[in-house]
C-alpha cells in the first residue's frame, strides 16, 4: 500500500479491508494505511496497478474510471475505498480476452459513423459502462445506449461510433446465445 | 443512408475503412499512457510536486515564509523563486515552436516575447505558477504544504479587457518588455498591418453595399482527458523525462537549453497520449524545469501533473474582430477588411500565431480573388489566463467574423450565402468558382437540407420553449501540403525486415489519437506489398524515446500521415534493393536480374521460376535488414489539392453567442472524418481528427 494519503494526523488503519477484484479475494494487510479520503479508483490504480481505468476528473464528471461493483457500473472516483469493503469489483482487466464489447470497440470503423475511439483514454470507461448495460439489457435500443453512456465523456468526439460499437456487441451476443 | 465510400484508385490497404491498429490495446485498457507508468508501486521513491498558484489577478510576492511548509512531515524539498537554482534561469516563452520544428532558445519563434519566468514573483493571472514548488511523499501532503506557505502579497491593479489594457494609465503587465500592454511587432507574424492588397478604400468606394460587423470569440479549452504530466529522474547528470507532451525532441531541446545540460544527457519518453488538441503547442512549459530541478535536488524521481482544474488553464484565445465588407449588387466582393485585437492574457505564448497565421493562410486559399484585402491585428496583455493554440489555430475566430459578414451581405442583397461563398472564395491557383469549395458546400448543403431548413434570423423554430436552431456552414478551406511543412526539416522512418519477413516500423510520432499510426502501418503495407505481407505483419513502435528514436514528427497540421508515407515509399525501394542483394547469391544471379512480387522472387528473364522471399531469407543470413531514410518535405508547390469530404455537413450545432441563422458548420480539420486529398502530382490520404 502506498504511504499515507493525508497528513499524519488523519491516517486511519481499517483492519482487514477486503475486496473481490476480478474474481480474486484481495486483502490489504493490517500494516497498510488507507485514508478515509482514498477513493476506490486510486486504490485500484495505485495499489493494484489496474491502470485500465483512468482518473481524468476525480469528481464523477467524465466516466473514465467506471468499474462494475456488484454488477452495477459505478464511478470509482466517487466510491471510497472503505465503502468497497466486502464488495465485488470488476475492472476492465477482468473482462475475458475475447470480450465482445472490447472487440466491437476495437474493430469499429464504418462510413458515416467512424471509429469508437481515437486517443483511447476514455475507452475503458465506456466499455465497462456498456458491459453493465448489456448484462442488464442484452438488446438495447439506441436511445437506451445513449442514456446509459450519458455519464461518459469522449473528448475526441467518437460518440456515433461508440453507439454503433455497443449495438454491434449486442448483435454478437445475440448470435452467440442463439447458437 | 449515406453513399458508400468509393476510392478513386483501388489499392490494397490505402483508401478503405479499416480498424485502428491500436484498437484492441486501447479498448482492453492495456495501452499505457504516461500516467500509468507513474505509480508509487512501480517507481520506488516517487515524489509528487505541486506548485503555488496566485489567487490574485495581479500581485507581487514580497516574501515567503516557508518554515511551516518545509517542516511538514512528508515534504522532501521546497524550491522558491529566491533560490539560485531558479532565479538564475533565463526568461522564456512557453511557445518555442508550433510543433513543426525543433527550436533552440536563441531561435525560438517568439523571442520578442520572452515574458515568462520559471517560478517568478510577479503573478499576472489567477492561477499563475509563482513563488514556490513543493516535492512531497504524496500529492495531498504537497497540497497541504502549499497551504502552509505564508505569502506576503503586494496586490496590484489589474485589467481584464484588452481595449482597457491599451488605454493610457492601464496597469502594465510586463514592464520588463516595455511601457505598453500591446505586444511589439514580431518577426514571425509580421507588422501590425500584415496583409494589405490592392486599395481597400477604393474597394469600399466601388461597392454598392458596405457592411460592418464585430465579433468577440469566447475562450475554449483543449481539455484533453489525459491531464498534462511529467515524471523526471535526474541521475548522474542524466535526465529522463516521461511525459504526455507530444513533441519529444522539442521537449528535450527545451530542457537542455534551459538547464544547460547537453542534449544527449536528456532522454524524453512519450508513450500514448490521451488527446492533445493543440495543448502541446505550448509544450515548453516551466513545469518541466522546476520538476527536473526538484529531481536533481532530491535525487529522487518527481512527478508533476495538472489537476482537472489546472488542465483548463490553456485554450483558444479571445479575439475581438472588427470587419468590413463591400460588394456589388450581384454579390461580387470588392473589399474585405479585418482589424483584430487578441486578448493574449498574461503571457503571449502562441497568441500572435493565431491572430496572424490563419488570416494570412485564408488570404491565399480563400480570399485570393478579392482585389482589395486588408488585415490588421495586435495582441494585448491582460490579467487573464494565457491562451494559445487549439485545433485550427486562429481559424474559428476568423470564421466567426467572416460568417457574420457574408451572412449579413446575403440578407442585404437577398442572395444565398452559399452562392456568395462559391462566387467569391477560392484558391490563388484556381479560377472561380473553386471546384473543391463548390463540391464541398453543395454536397454538405444537400445533406443538411440547407434549402429546406434555412431561415432568416429570428424566424426559425423554437424547441423546448427556449432553444433556437439554425443551419449553417463554414468555408475555411484550410489545408497543408508538403511545401508548408518545410520547417520540419527531415522526416525520419526506419524499416526493419526481420528474418521471418515480419516488419518493425519506426515512424516516430507521439500517438495522440489522430490515427496516423494506423495510416503509417497501412501505408507501409502498401509500400511493401511486394513482400506479400499484410498490415498485421507490421509492428509499429508506439513509444517515442529520444535515446532510441530518430526525431519525431509532431502531430500538427494533419500532416504526419502523408509526410511519413512519402518517406516510407522511398524506404521501401531501398528495402527491395537490399533484399535482392541478400538473396541474389542464393539464386546465383545478379540483383539486377531479379525482382520481387507478392512475396516471391523471380528472375526477370524467366517467368514462372519463383521462390518465396521468406524461405530465401531463412536460407540467407538471419541478420535483419534495416533501412533508415530521412527526407525533407518537397519544397515545390505541387498544385491544388482536391478535397473530397465524405462526412462533413451531417451535423449542425448552434454557434454559442450567435443568432439562429448564424454560420455554424465544422471546419474540415475539426470534423473527425477521413478525407482524401489529391493533388495533380500525387495522392495522399490524411486522417483528420481533433
Amino acid at each position: 500500500m502506498s504511504p499515507s494519503v493525508t497528513t499524519q494526523e488523519t491516517v486511519v488503519r481499517p483492519p482487514g479491508l477486503q475486496l473481490i477484484i476480478n474474481g480474486q479475494i484481495c486483502r490489504l494487510d493490517t500494516g497498510s494505511s488507507v485514508a478515509p479520503t482514498t477513493t476506490l479508483a486510486s486504490l485500484l490504480r495505485e495499489h493494484f496497478a489496474l491502470t485500465g481505468l483512468k482518473i481524468p476528473c476525480d469528481q464523477g464528471a467524465c466516466g473514465a474510471c467506471t468499474v462494475i461493483m456488484d454488477g452495477k457500473a459505478v464511478l470509482s472516483c466517487m466510491v471510497l475505498a472503505v465503502e468497497a469493503h466486502g464488495h465485488e469489483i470488476l475492472t476492465i482487466e477482468g473482462l475475458p480476452s475475447d470480450d465482445c464489447i472490447v472487440k466491437a470497440f476495437a474493430e469499429q470503423s464504418e462510413p458515416g459513423y467512424g471509429t469508437a475511439l481515437q486517443c483511447g483514454f476514455c475507452t475503458p470507461g465506456f466499455v465497462m459502462t456498456a458491459r453493465a448495460l448489456l448484462d442488464r439489457v442484452p438488446s438495447p435500443t439506441v436511445s437506451e445506449i445513449k442514456e446509459a453512456l450519458s455519464g461518459n465523456i469522449c473528448r475526441c468526439g467518437c460518440y456515433a461510433g461508440i453507439v454503433q460499437a455497443v449495438l454491434h456487441a449486442s448483435e454478437i451476443m445475440a448470435k452467440a446465445s442463439a447458437r | 443512408m449515406k453513399p458508400p465510400y468509393t476510392p478513386r484508385v483501388q489499392r490494397s490497404y490505402v483508401g478503405a475503412y479499416r480498424p485502428r491498429i491500436d484498437g484492441i490495446e486501447k479498448a482492453s485498457g492495456r495501452a499505457k499512457y504516461a500516467g500509468d507508468l507513474m505509480l508509487k508501486c512501480r517507481v520506488p521513491g516517487l515524489l509528487y510536486a505541486k506548485v503555488l498558484r496566485s489567487p490574485f489577478p495581479h500581485a507581487r510576492i514580497r516574501g515567503l515564509d516557508m518554515s511551516q511548509a518545509s517542516q511538514l512531515r512528508g515534504v522532501a524539498d521546497v524550491l522558491t523563486f529566491e533560490d539560485p537554482d531558479v532565479a538564475g534561469l533565463k526568461s522564456t516563452n512557453a511557445g518555442w515552436t508550433d510543433g513543426v520544428d525543433t527550436l533552440s532558445y536563441e531561435r525560438m519563434m517568439w523571442r520578442r516575447f520572452r515574458d515568462r519566468r520559471v517560478l517568478g514573483s510577479h503573478a499576472r493571472w489567477v492561477g499563475d505558477e509563482v513563488g514556490a514548488v513543493v516535492a512531497a511523499e504524496s500529492e495531498e501532503i504537497a497540497e497541504e504544504a502549499l497551504r502552509l506557505i505564508k505569502v506576503d502579497w503586494e496586490l496590484l491593479p489589474f485589467v481584464l479587457d484588452p481595449v482597457d489594457a491599451m488605454a493610457p494609465g492601464a496597469p502594465i503587465l510586463h514592464p520588463e518588455l516595455g511601457d505598453t500592454n500591446v505586444l511589439p511587432e514580431d518577426t514571425v507574424g509580421g507588422a501590425d498591418v500584415f496583409v494589405d492588397k490592392g486599395d481597400i478604400d477604393q474597394g469600399l468606394a466601388d461597392a454598392d453595399v458596405v457592411l460592418h460587423a464585430t465579433t468577440t470569440y469566447h475562450n475554449a479549452t483543449q481539455n484533453s482527458l489525459d491531464n498534462w504530466n511529467c515524471l523526471i529522474e535526474w541521475s548522474r547528470d542524466h535526465i529522463t523525462v516521461w511525459s504526455n507532451s507530444y513533441e519529444a525532441h522539442q521537449t528535450r531541446m527545451h530542457i537542455s537549453e534551459m538547464l544547460d545540460v547537453p542534449l544527449n544527457s536528456v532522454r524524453v519518453v512519450s508513450p500514448y497520449v490521451g488527446g492533445q488538441f493543440g495543448r502541446g503547442d505550448t509544450g515548453d512549459q516551466p513545469f518541466f524545469l522546476f520538476t527536473a530541478l526538484l529531481a536533481k535536488r532530491t535525487g529522487r524521481p518527481v512527478w508533476f501533473r495538472h489537476s482537472r482544474r489546472e488542465s483548463f488553464h490553456d485554450g483558444r484565445q479571445h479575439v475581438c474582430y472588427e470587419g468590413t465588407i463591400g460588394a456589388k449588387n450581384d454579390g461580387t466582393i470588392t473589399a474585405l477588411s479585418f482589424n483584430s485585437i487578441g486578448n493574449v492574457g498574461a503571457y503571449a505564448d502562441h497568441s500572435m500565431f493565431a491572430i496572424k497565421f490563419a488570416p494570412v493562410e485564408a488570404t491565399e486559399v480563400a480570399f485570393a480573388h478579392i482585389p482589395n484585402v486588408r488585415f490588421e491585428g495586435r495582441g494585448v496583455y491582460t490579467n487573464k489566463m494565457p491562451a494559445c493554440m487549439m485545433r485550427g489555430v486562429g481559424n474559428s475566430q476568423l470564421n466567426l467574423i467572416l460568417g457574420r459578414l457574408v451572412d449579413g451581405l446575403g440578407e442585404e442583397l437577398n442572395i444565398d450565402p452559399l452562392d456568395l461563398a462559391c462566387k467569391n472564395f477560392g484558391h490563388e491557383w484556381e479560377q472561380l468558382p473553386n471546384k473543391s469549395l463548390v463540391t464541398v458546400l453543395r454536397t454538405g448543403a444537400a445533406r443538411i437540407s440547407w434549402k429546406e431548413k434555412r431561415h432568416s434570423a429570428g424566424e426559425g423554430p423554437t424547441l423546448d420553449g427556449v432553444k433556437r436552431r439554425g443551419v449553417g456552414f463554414s468555408f475555411h478551406p484550410g489545408w497543408h501540403a508538403e511545401w508548408q511543412e518545410l520547417r520540419r526539416g527531415e522526416v525520419h522512418v526506419t524499416m526493419t525486415v526481420n528474418a521471418d519477413c515480419s516488419i518493425t516500423l519506426d515512424a516516430p510520432t507521439v500517438e495522440t489519437g489522430t490515427g496516423s499510426n494506423t495510416c503509417n502501418v497501412l501505408g507501409c503495407a502498401e509500400a511493401l506489398s511486394f513482400l506479400g505481407i499484410g498490415s498485421g505483419d507490421i509492428h509499429w513502435i508506439s513509444t517515442v524515446d529520444t535515446d532510441a528514436s530518430p526525431q519525431d514528427c509532431v502531430q500538427t497540421d494533419s500532416s504526419v500521415s502523408f509526410l511519413q508515407s512519402e518517406v516510407m515509399a522511398a524506404a521501401s525501394k531501398e528495402v527491395k534493393a537490399k533484399l535482392l542483394e541478400r538473396i541474389a547469391p542464393l539464386l546465383e544471379a545478379a540483383p539486377a536480374e531479379l525482382d520481387i512480387d507478392a512475396g516471391f522472387v523471380y528472375r526477370r528473364d524467366a517467368a514462372g521460376c519463383r521462390r518465396s522471399v521468406k524461405e530465401l531469407l531463412h536460407e540467407a543470413s538471419l541478420d535483419p535488414i534495416t533501412v533508415a531514410v530521412s527526407r525533407r518535405p518537397l519544397g515545390a508547390r505541387t498544385g491544388i489539392p482536391f478535397i473530397d469530404v465524405r462526412r462533413c455537413g451531417g451535423q449542425h450545432r448552434h454557434w454559442p453567442g450567435a443568432g439562429p441563422s448564424a454560420r455554424c458548420g465544422q471546419r474540415l480539420r475539426d470534423c473527425h472524418v477521413r478525407v482524401r486529398c489529391r493533388s495533380p502530382a500525387d495522392r495522399r490520404s490524411v486522417h483528420c481528427v481533433g
